[in-house]
Parts: structure tokens; sequence; C-alpha cells
């Protein structure tokens, strides 16, 4: 057959870099959203997500990628995306009616061969009650990772499919464009499949349970978890690209959503979730580290500090701040806190608190300051020289946790370095 | 899991303490004294809680925009005769807030609510106590839930000190009046087991800090700190200036923790400093010492 047509319907972050991973692949390719004013953005390249990598791609394939906001031009469509976000509340529960309003309008536009896939990451039940009235339609498991997602769109690791009868070969169309990225593609029933993206999730938050509950105790113990990593990654059951070093709690949305829907599933159902209550606690405990350590270092010694806060954003390469631990973080801070922000993407304007300042640059929120903190591991950070930030700063205070900086540098240039996973070093009495 | 429902920090009109002239309800008067707030007493020398009709009194004592500090308690409660007790002089508080609601509400409960197996404590950890003490107070926090619907803190003191407290509780009280009399101090083992020790002039500055904010929710009152009843006792007798044994004993349970996450009350009150044990007692050892 010849190659088949894709459109992807919902230009979210997930949409945008799926449909520049299918153009990247060879595929024509179909923007659709009923904005018509981001289908115009788009058209100019202007794309409302940064992700490395996606820029360039978005526009080397423009010849294979075109863009509508009218329902009709899906018809030339062979395999259609839905992939429009679901929102998430404060307790992780997923608000739906966006998806099911953009599969009504979508679903009548189709050619009755056409496939419809949804692609937004829905409870298990949702695709098989829902139904489709004419033509084939899946589940397929979006695997995107804020970040590497260009990465993860063009090079997947495995695609991973749900069907109404699994028995059944996959509709031509769909197998030619998912054999189109050369991995393996896995068939299963749609609740397995709808279920597998919690699963992946769950089983990472373990991973960074293990590593948050062992790197808290090296910090109280002497021991240097960073030491311990490569030791437990040659272990082949746990493997080399585990998920080991120790953070700020679990943020981004997309995996407490996914721990408050197994609670959810599990409290409707009778089965036991007790230990994803104790990773979410686990997750809230270590989210507030920072604090408790400035409170102990800076706050307890001295009234009205300045700090200087590096990284606003949940994770590096990223502008979203949903659940970003660096604002919880300023957030929490008293009134009488001066925090001069700086984030390669994110305002300091996105932090609430009345004492925030916009610096110009990492090295400028070091001036004055009587601490520094670096929340969000953006690799340029990397790039400060611990004398530079020693001589910039007020006090000697470092708060690290994702260890961006060289902690032997900063140690030898004077400052109290403190981390995660080991105890603090450089920490002689403060005046 | 502390929500204050007022933005700005505002004296409340007046600040009830029932249970003024105890050791802990003395405390938080001479607090909101100090800060300027209107304080009205309630001793249990004045109005018995335990009598009939005391409900009826203390209710004519309430305006509407009180702030109304629970503190009155017979502690502690260890058999069905002084559960009996304390269940009475809460239901006369109850009886009071029901004829005369008041604006907000304060108890003044204790980390026994916590049982013995909880080694860390957060305000979300659940209250299930395993010891009679425990089940009195939360007994009493959750009848006040039924009668006062307006905001309410719930403040759960770990280990308290201070010069004034009338009790011989095993920790900083006994050990200085032991090291006062020249008398061994006893530990049970070796004294291995760490608590967190509170001075008792912290519960009264939190205390008026929740009035000041209206606050609403649970505050665990701890530094944040824990060490060992053996490091207590041997810093009791370095202040004591006097050279007093500190003896341990054949363990006769297991060694049991507590430590708390100050999270919550950092969150809730930022410029809060908590007093740090050395200081706090080497403060009751000059206080002791002037004769006090």
């Amino acid at each position: 057959m010849t190659r088949p047509v894709i459109g992807y319907c919902g230009m979210t972050h997930l949409g945008i870099n799926s449909a520049a991973g299918a153009a990247q692949r060879g595929f024509d390719t179909l923007c659709f959203d009923p904005d018509p004013a981001l289908i115009s953005r788009l058209v100019k390249g202007e794309l409302p997500v940064t992700e490395p990598d996606l820029d360039r791609l978005w526009a080397e394939n423009a010849p294979r990628l075109s863009f509508s906001a009218d329902l009709t031009d899906l018809a030339r469509c062979d395999v259609v995306y839905v992939a429009p976000d679901v929102p998430t509340d404060d307790r992780g529960g997923s608000d739906l009616s966006g998806l099911a309003a953009l599969l009504d309008q979508v679903e009548p536009a189709l050619r009755a061969d056409a496939v419809l896939v949804v692609l937004s990451q829905v409870p298990p039940g949702f695709t098989r009650a829902r139904g489709r009235a004419r033509g084939p339609l899946h589940y397929q498991v979006e695997t995107l990772i804020f970040g590497r997602a260009i990465e993860r769109a063009v090079h997947p690791e495995r695609f991973i499919v749900g069907c109404a009868d699994p028995a059944q070969p996959l509709p031509p169309a769909l197998a030619a464009y998912l054999g189109g990225f050369g991995c393996p593609i896995l068939s299963m029933r749609l609740e397995s499949a709808e279920l597998c993206k919690i699963a992946i999730n769950m089983c990472l938050v373990a991973q960074v349970s293990v590593a948050n509950t062992m790197a808290e105790l090296c910090e109280h113990l002497g021991a240097d978890w960073a030491e311990v990593i490569p030791a437990l990654k040659l272990d082949k059951r746990i493997g080399a690209f585990a998920y080991l070093a120790p953070g700020l709690g679990i943020a981004g949305g997309n995996l407490e959503r996914d721990l408050a829907t197994v609670c959810r599933m599990a409290e409707a159902k009778g089965t036991d979730s007790r230990v994803v209550q104790a990773w979410i606690s686990n997750s809230g405990h270590r989210r507030d580290w920072p604090l408790r350590v400035i409170h102990q270092e800076v706050l307890a010694r001295r009234r009205a500090p300045v700090l200087a806060v590096l990284g606003l954003a949940y994770k590096q390469d990223t502008h979203s701040i949903k659940n970003s631990p660096s604002l919880a973080f300023i957030n929490a801070l008293g009134p009488d806190v001066t925090i001069r922000a700086f984030d390669p993407v994110v305002p300091a304007s996105a932090a609430g608190h009345p004492g925030v300042v916009q610096a110009d640059s990492a090295l400028e929120a070091c001036r004055g300051a009587d601490a520094l903190v670096v929340m969000t591991p953006w690799g340029q950070f990397r790039d400060l020289v611990a004398a530079d930030i020693a001589a910039a700063l007020a006090g000697r205070v470092v708060l690290d946790p994702y260890a961006v900086l060289d902690r032997a540098a900063c140690v030898a240039a004077g400052l109290a370095y403190h981390t995660l996973g080991v105890p603090a070093l450089g920490c002689e009495e403060i005046a | 899991m502390l929500t204050h429902h007022r933005s700005q920090p505002a004296d409340p009109a007046r600040l009830v303490v029932i249970g003024s002239g105890g050791f802990v309800g003395g405390a938080i008067v001479e607090r909101a004294q100090a800060v300027g707030i209107k304080v009205h007493g309630v001793s249990g020398k004045r109005l018995d809680l335990t009598q009939p009709g005391a409900g009826e009194a203390l209710a004519a004592e309430l305006q509407p925009d009180d702030c109304v500090v629970v503190v009155s308690a017979k502690a502690p409660a260890r058999d069905a005769a002084s559960l009996g007790v304390n269940i009475r002089m809460i239901e006369a508080v109850c009886d009071a807030l029901t004829r005369r609601p008041v604006d907000h509400v304060l108890y003044i409960s204790t980390d026994a609510v916590y049982p013995a197996s909880e080694a860390v404590v957060y305000e979300h950890s659940p209250a299930a106590p395993d010891n009679p003490h425990g089940a009195m107070h939360v007994a009493r926090e959750q009848i006040l839930k039924v009668h006062h619907k307006g905001p309410l803190a719930l403040l759960r003191p770990s280990l308290m000190y201070g010069i004034k407290d009338p009790h011989n509780g095993y920790g900083p009280n006994r050990f200085r009046r032991a090291a006062a009399e020249g008398k061994d101090i006893v530990l049970f083992g070796e004294g291995e087991e760490q608590r967190d020790n509170v001075d008792v002039n912290d519960l009264a500055e939190l205390a008026v800090l929740c009035a000041r904010h209206r606050s609403d929710g649970i505050l665990n009152v701890a530094t944040g700190r824990s060490v060992s009843f053996r490091e207590v006792a041997e810093l009791v007798v370095r202040l004591s200036g006097r050279e007093v044994p500190v003896k341990g004993t054949p363990r006769q349970n297991p060694v049991t923790h507590r430590h708390f996450d100050p999270t919550v009350r950092l969150k809730a009150f930022p410029d809060f400093r908590p007093v740090a044990l050395e200081e706090g007692l080497a403060r009751v050892q000059q206080a002791m010492n002037e004769g006090k």
C-alpha cells in the first residue's frame, strides 16, 4: 500500500511532538486543531511548546506537514490520532470531557476505513466504553518524556497498541505506520494498553521512591548514594537504566495523576494500594527537603535573608511548571525573604511570592545572596564555576539537590554544600 | 494540614483561655498578654468543669467573637475514672460552645494521639492512640468538631518542659529536679530513646500565632530535632553545675524513638524559630537558681 497519511488531532505537546516524529519518519502528516488561531501560529512555525530539536524538525519537515482547523480535511487521513491534553485537578483526577468532545467532532469526519486511535491517557475501560459507530478504534500508549519528547517520538522503544480483539491483525494502515519506526509493536486488549502507561509510571515511581528513601538514609548515616547507584545498576534484576537518581519528589502532573488513579481504582475494587499511598507520602516529604534545610542553615540564623534560586520549571528542558518543586519551595518562604530567581525559560513572575526578583543570569542571581539554591537541573547551570559562586554570594550556603555543581569544587571554594544522598559538606559553624 | 482563615494576622477580639491557671494555660495567657491581646482566663479554681451547670456558667462568659483556647484537662488520663473526668470537662465546654458559639477554637492536645510505633510523625499521621491519655485527647478533639463549626486548630505538643511544670514525668522536668536535689538521674535502659523536647513558651507562641491567623487544622508542636534521654540528662547535669550521676537500668521495654517533621510548621509560620533545647533548659536552670 502507499504510505498512509497520518492525522494528529489536538496540537498539544503530545500532538505536536508526535506529528513532528511522524513527518521525520517520512509520513505526510496533517496537524489538526479546532483552534484556527493556533493552527495559524503553527503554520508560521510559532510553536507553543519547547523541546530540544523540535524547532529544527518542524522546519526541516515542512513539506510533509500540513495544517488545518477544518474537520473535512481529516477525510484524507488513513490513521487519525486524537491527542488533546487531559487536565488533572489538584488531586490527580482527570477531566476527560475535552477528549470526549474532540472525539465527537473528529469521528464523523473520518472515512469508515480510517483508523481512529486514542493517544491521550485515559483510565482503563474508556476506549471500549466509548466505542466507534463505524471503523476500527484503537488505543495507543504515549511514551513521550518532557525534555526528551522528540527523541521518544522519532525513536520509540516500542509501540503498545490496545485492540478490541488483540487476536486480529492490526489494520494495514496502522501496521504500515507503526512499522515505519522499526521498533517492536505490542498488541494487547484495550484495557491492558490503557493500564500499561499507568503500570510504567508505577514502576518508575517505585524506583524513584527507593532512591529517595535510601538517599535520605545516606544523608544521616554518612553513606553516599552516588556510590551505591552503580552497584545497583550492574545487578541485572535492577538494570542499567533504572531510575535511581534521588530527587525532590514527583512532579510534572502525569505521575501524580497515575498515582491518584491507582488509589481510586484500588478503593473502588477493594485492592491494596497502601504502597502507592506511601510513595505519595514520601514524594511530599522529599519535596520539602530544600525548605527544611534552608530553615536549618539560613533562616534560623538570619532575618530577611536573600536567596538565589536557580530554576523554576519542574524539570530541565521544559517550560512546564506543573507541580514544580521550585515554585513550591519559593511560595513556602516567609514574606521577609528576598528571592533572586533565574530560569532559562520560565520568568520569575511565575512564582507568586512577593519577594521574587528577576535576575538576568544565574551568576547575577547569586550576587549578594546569603545562599544559593539550585532547584532545577538545567544543563547550563553545570557551567557555573564554584569560585565565581563563592565570590558572588554574601553567604556560604549552597543547596544543590540534583548535584548540578561540582561538589568538590564547591567545598574547595569554601562553600557549605548540601545535596541529596550524602551528608552536608564543608559545614563548619557558620557565624 | 493547617489553614489560615486570616490572610493578614490580627489580634482576636479576646482570647479566652479555659485552664488559665495551669502550666500550659498560664504560659499561653502570659504570652498573649505580652503581645497585647486581651485575655479572659477561666481557671479550674473558679469554674470546675466537672460540676453540673458548668457548661451554662461557661457559656455566660463567652462572646461571639472570642477565640477560645481549651487547655483544661486532668493529665495524664490513666484509667477509666480519669478518662471520665476529662470527658465531663469537655462535655461542659461543648455545652458552652453550643449555647454560645464563638469565632475560633484552639485545642491543646498531645502527641500521645499518635501510636508509639509511629517513629516519624507528621500532621497527616493517623491519630490512632495506643494509650488512654491519647485516646482521651482524640475523643475530645473529635467531639469539639461536632460542637464548634468554625475554624478549629488542634495543637499536638511533644514532650514539654518549663519551670512551672508541676508534673514529674520522665524527661527534662524529672531530671532537673533530681539534679537540684543531688539525686541520681535514673534512665530507662541507657536512655537511648530519642524524643523532641519543647519549651512550653514555644507552645504558647504557636497558640498565639494560630489565634492571630485564625488557623484551622492540625499542628504538631515540636522543634524538629529529637535527642536521647541520656543526652538530655547529661545536658541537665552540665547546666546544674553539680556532680550528679546519670545511671542506666536493665531495659524493660523495646527502644522506641519519636521524631517530628516540622514542614507544616515551617510553611504555616515561616518566621517562627523554636527554642533550642540547650537554650531552653539553660533558662529553666537560671529560673531555678533564682528561686522561681
